[in-house]
C-alpha cells in the first residue's frame, strides 16, 4: 500500500518553528522574503534542537503565532506556496566519516517519533549496542515498503553515525505485510533473517546465532507508542529500564522508520528533513498513509482523503489514546506528528465521571504493574509523595486504564499531573542538597 | 468553519460503566429470585419486593436531604437491596426486611461515603443487623444438605432465598465471570479453598456447596469495593475468605452462617492485604 499524495499546492503553509519537544529555533526569514525548498528558515542554539527547512517556494507572508498540532500556539513562519521546482543545492555526501553523518543529520533537522533529535537519539552519551527501529505502527510502515531498500540503507547509516554494531528493527508479528516485504529485503546482497519473539528468545538470542548486523523480529501484536520505551526495551532486548533510567542506560537506541528514510535522503541525496508520512482514519471518506510535506494544514491532508465522512467532531493528532484533539483544522503537520483520527460528532465521549469502585480493572490492564485508580486519588487530593511510593514515575501513560475505566476518571491526567509535581519537587530538592 | 472539541484523551473508551456492571448483577440475580418466588411463593416476593424498596427509598431520601446527584439509576441501591433478600428467609416479615434494606443503603453505604467508599458489604452489614436484632425471626426453617444432583437443581432443604437452587446461582455468576463483568481470582481461591479445605477436614461438601455459599463466592466476595485491587491481594483475599469459612463452618456445623461471617470479616482484613501487596513496576526500582 502505497502513500497518498497532496496534488494540490495548500492555500498556505504554516511551519512552525518548534516541531518537537525541544528548543523553539529563531526564524532566519522576514516578511515578503521568498524561500525556496529546503532553505533553512529557523535556526536554534542549544543541546536539543532541530532545524527549521521549508519544503516549499514561495513568499514569506508573516512570521506570527498559530495553532500547532500540540494544541498550543507556537511562532511561525507563513508561505504562500508557489508552482516552482526551485530549490538549494542538495549535495549528497556519501563517503562521510560517522562524525560527519551525524552532523548531517543534525543539519537535516531529523526527529524521531518520541520527541527527540536523532543525532541524540544515536549518541546520548553512553555506550550503546543496540539500535532498534521501531516498525510497530502498521500503516505507517507499510507506506515505506516501497523504498524498503532506502529505509534499511538509511538504518545502516545511522549505524555507523552512532557507532553502533547491531541493529533490531521490531515489527508487528500480524504485520503480514511489512514481514513478506522484509523477508524479500537484501543488506548488502544477503537476505535478512525474521525471527519472532517468543518468551525468552530475545534480540540477544538470535545475533548469538548469526553474523548479520540487522535483523528483523516479529514481536506480538503490540504497537509501541512513543511513551512506551521501557516495554519496547523489555519485550525486544530482555532488558527492562528501572525505574528513572533511560533506555540508553540498557545500552538500547530507538529510531523510526521515517527517520531511517529521512536520514538516507539527508546523506544521499543532501535533502533536509522536509516530509513524511502520517496515517488519516476514522471519519474520512478514504483514510490511509498520506505523504505530506511539513507545514501543509491539516485540512488539506484531510480533503486529499476525500474529506470529511459526516459532521467531523473532534480531529485528534496522535492517536486515540493519547492523542490531543485540536480545535482548528488550520493548524500544520509537524515533525512530531503521525498520524490523525477524526471523530464525528456521535463519537466524540461526553461521560461524567464517578466514584471509583475499585474494581481494579486498571491494575489488570496497566502494562507497567501499577495501581493507577490508588495513584489517581492520591494525586486528586495533593499526596504527591505518596504517588510516588506508589511508582507513579515509572507511569507510561499509555492510557490503557483510562479507556477501561468503568467510572470514566480521568486517569491519565491525574497521574501526569502527580508526575509533574514529583519532578518539580525532586527539581527543588535537588540543588538544596549540592549546598550541604 | 466547523469546530471541534476539544477533550483530553484516550478519546475512545471501553462501553462498560458503572452502570453497567451494577445491572449487569443484578440481571444475574434474576433467575435466582424467580426461582425462589416459584418455591416459596408470595411471601419471597413480598420479601424482595420490600427489600429494593427499602433500599431505593433510603437512597433517594438521603441523596434528595444532603443534595447529591441522585444515583438511583446506577443500579447498585437495588443490587443490595436484592442481595439482602437473598440471604434472609421467606418467613421474615417484610417490614423488617424493609427496615434492614434501610439500614443496608443508609448505614451500611451512605454512612460510609456512598458507592466506592463503604468497608464492609452493606447487604451483609444489614443481614448482622437483622439477625442480632430478631434473632427468632432469621432462623431458618431447616438447613440445605445438597446430597444428590436434583438438589443442586432445586433444594427442598433450602432456608433462603437463594438456596433453591445452587446451579442457578452458579451458572449466572459463572457468566458474569465469562463476560468478563466479574473477575475471576477471588472465586476460583474462595472456591478452591473452601473445597479443598473441607474435605480435608472430613466435612462432606453437600454441607458447604449451598446456595448461600455460592452467592457468596460469586457475588459477595467479588463485591470490587470491599475487596483489595492488587492481583496477589485478591488471590490472597478469596484464600483468606475460603480459609474463615471452613473455620466457621467446621466448628458451628453450619456453613450458611460460615459463609456470611467470614465474608464480613475478610471485608475488614482486606485493605491490610492491600497495602501489603503492593506490586513493583516492570523493570523494578533501581534505588531502595
Amino acid at each position: 500500500m502505497s502513500a497518498i499524495k497532496l496534488d494540490k499546492l495548500p492555500e498556505k503553509v504554516i511551519l512552525p518553528l518548534k516541531q518537537h519537544d525541544g528548543i523553539a529555533c529563531a526564524p532566519l526569514v522576514k516578511k515578503g522574503e521568498e524561500v525556496i525548498i529546503g532553505q533553512k528558515i529557523g535556526d536554534c542554539e542549544g543541546s536539543d534542537l532541530a532545524y527549521i527547512h521549508s519544503p516549499y517556494c514561495g513568499t514569506v507572508e508573516s512570521v506570527v503565532e498559530m495553532p500547532n498540532p500540540s494544541g498550543k500556539r507556537v511562532l511561525s513562519v507563513i508561505i504562500n506556496p508557489l508552482e516552482c521546482a526551485d530549490s538549494v543545492d542538495f549535495i549528497p555526501e556519501k563517503d562521510a566519516t560517522p562524525s560527519r553523518l551525524l552532523e548531517i543529520i543534525k543539519e537535516a533537522g531529523i526527529v524521531e517519533y518520541y520527541q527527540k533529535p536523532t543525532y541524540l537519539a544515536l549518541k546520548p552519551g553512553k555506550r550503546i549496542d543496540t539500535l532498534i527501529m521501531n516498525a510497530t505502527f502498521p500503516l505507517i510502515a507499510n507506506a515505506y515498503l516501497d523504498s524498503l531498500d532506502k529505509v534499511l540503507k538509511g538504518f545502516r547509516l545511522m549505524l555507523e553515525a552512532g557507532g553502533i554494531s547491531r541493529g533490531a528493527i521490531v515489527i508487528r508479528a500480524d504485520d503480514k505485510e511489512s514481514i513478506k516485504a522484509f523477508k524479500n529485503a537484501k543488506v548488502d546482497g544477503k537476505p535478512l533473517t525474521v525471527a519472532p519473539i517468543i518468551g525468552k528468545r530475545h534480540a540477544d538470542y538470535y545475533f548469538e546465532d548469526s553474523e548479520d548486523e540487522i535483523i528483523v523480529l516479529a514481536g506480538g501484536k503490540i504497537t509501541y507508542t512513543p511513551t512506551m520505551m521501557n516495554l519496547l526495551s523489555g519485550d525486544v532486548m530482555g532488558r527492562k529500564i528501572p525505574l528513572g533510567y533511560k533506555p540508553a542506560d540498557v545500552h538500547v537506541a530507538v529510531c523510526g522508520v521515517k527517520s531511517a528514510k529521512a536520514v538516507y535522503d539527508a546523506v544521499y541525496e543532501g535533502k533536509p528533513y522536509l516530509e513524511n508520512v502520517i496515517t488519516v482514519s476514522g471519519a474520512v471518506n478514504r483514510p490511509g498513509s498520506v505523504l505530506v510535506k511539513f507545514g501543509t494544514p491539516i485540512k488539506d491532508v484531510i480533503e486529499a482523503c476525500g474529506g470529511y465522512k459526516g459532521e467531523p467532531g473532534k480531529v485528534i493528532i496522535n492517536g486515540t489514546r493519547v492523542g490531543v484533539a485540536i480545535y482548528s483544522d488550520e493548524s500544520p503537520v509537524a515533525k512530531d506528528t503521525t498520524g490523525i483520527v477524526v471523530q464525528t460528532k456521535d463519537e466524540v465521549l461526553r461521560d461524567v465521571s464517578s466514584a471509583c469502585i475499585h474494581c481494579a480493572r486498571c491494575v489488570d490492564v496497566c502494562p507497567m504493574n501499577l495501581l493507577p485508580g490508588r495513584i489517581a486519588v492520591m494525586a486528586d487530593q495533593g499526596m504527591y509523595e505518596k504517588c510516588g511510593e506508589y511508582y507513579a514515575l515509572s507511569c507510561i501513560e499509555c492510557g490503557d486504564c483510562a479507556a477501561v475505566c468503568p467510572a470514566k476518571k480521568h486517569l491519565v491526567q491525574l497521574i501526569r499531573f502527580s508526575k509533574l509535581q514529583l519532578l518539580k519537587m525532586c527539581a527543588e530538592a535537588e540543588p538544596a542538597e549540592v549546598t550541604e | 468553519m466547523t469546530t471541534f472539541t476539544v477533550s483530553p484523551p484516550p478519546h475512545r473508551r471501553s462501553k462498560i460503566s458503572i452502570k453497567t456492571l451494577m445491572w449487569g448483577r443484578v440481571a444475574a440475580l434474576v433467575p435466582i429470585s424467580l426461582a425462589a418466588i416459584y418455591f416459596f411463593g408470595f411471601a419471597a416476593l413480598g420479601n424482595i419486593a420490600a427489600s429494593i424498596l427499602g433500599a431505593v427509598i433510603i437512597e433517594f431520601a438521603i441523596e434528595k436531604a444532603f443534595k447529591y446527584e441522585l444515583t438511583i439509576l446506577d443500579g447498585n441501591a437495588v443490587y443490595i437491596g436484592l442481595l439482602l433478600a437473598l440471604i434472609c428467609p421467606p418467613t421474615l416479615p417484610a417490614w423488617m426486611i424493609f427496615l434492614a434494606a434501610m439500614f443496608a443503603v443508609g448505614i451500611g453505604k451512605h454512612a460510609f461515603g456512598g458507592i466506592g467508599s463503604y468497608v464492609f458489604h452493606p447487604a451483609l452489614a444489614a443481614w448482622v443487623f437483622l439477625s442480632l436484632s430478631w434473632a427468632q425471626d432469621m432462623l431458618p426453617g431447616t438447613t440445605p444438605i445438597t446430597s444428590s444432583f436434583s438438589d443442586m437443581i432445586l433444594e427442598t432443604g433450602a432456608g433462603f432465598l437463594g438456596e433453591v437452587s445452587p446451579i442457578l446461582v452458579l451458572l449466572t455468576g459463572v457468566a458474569l465471570i465469562a463476560m468478563k463483568l466479574v473477575e475471576w481470582r477471588i472465586p476460583v481461591a474462595y472456591f478452591l479453598t473452601t473445597v479443598i479445605l473441607a474435605v480435608l477436614l472430613g466435612d462432606p461438601v453437600s454441607y458447604v456447596i449451598t446456595g448461600t455459599f455460592l452467592l457468596g463466592v460469586l457475588f459477595f466476595a467479588t463485591e470490587t469495593v470491599t475487596t483489595p485491587v492488587t492481583k496477589n491481594g485478591r488471590i490472597i483475599y478469596g484464600i483468606l475468605c475460603g480459609l474463615l469459612t471452613v473455620l466457621y463452618g467446621y466448628f458451628s456445623g453450619n456453613y450458611v452462617w460460615g459463609t456470611l461471617y467470614a465474608l464480613l470479616l475478610s471485608n475488614a482484613i482486606a485493605p491490610y492485604i492491600e497495602v501489603n501487596t503492593l506490586p513493583k513496576p516492570v523493570g523494578g526500582v533501581a534505588h531502595e
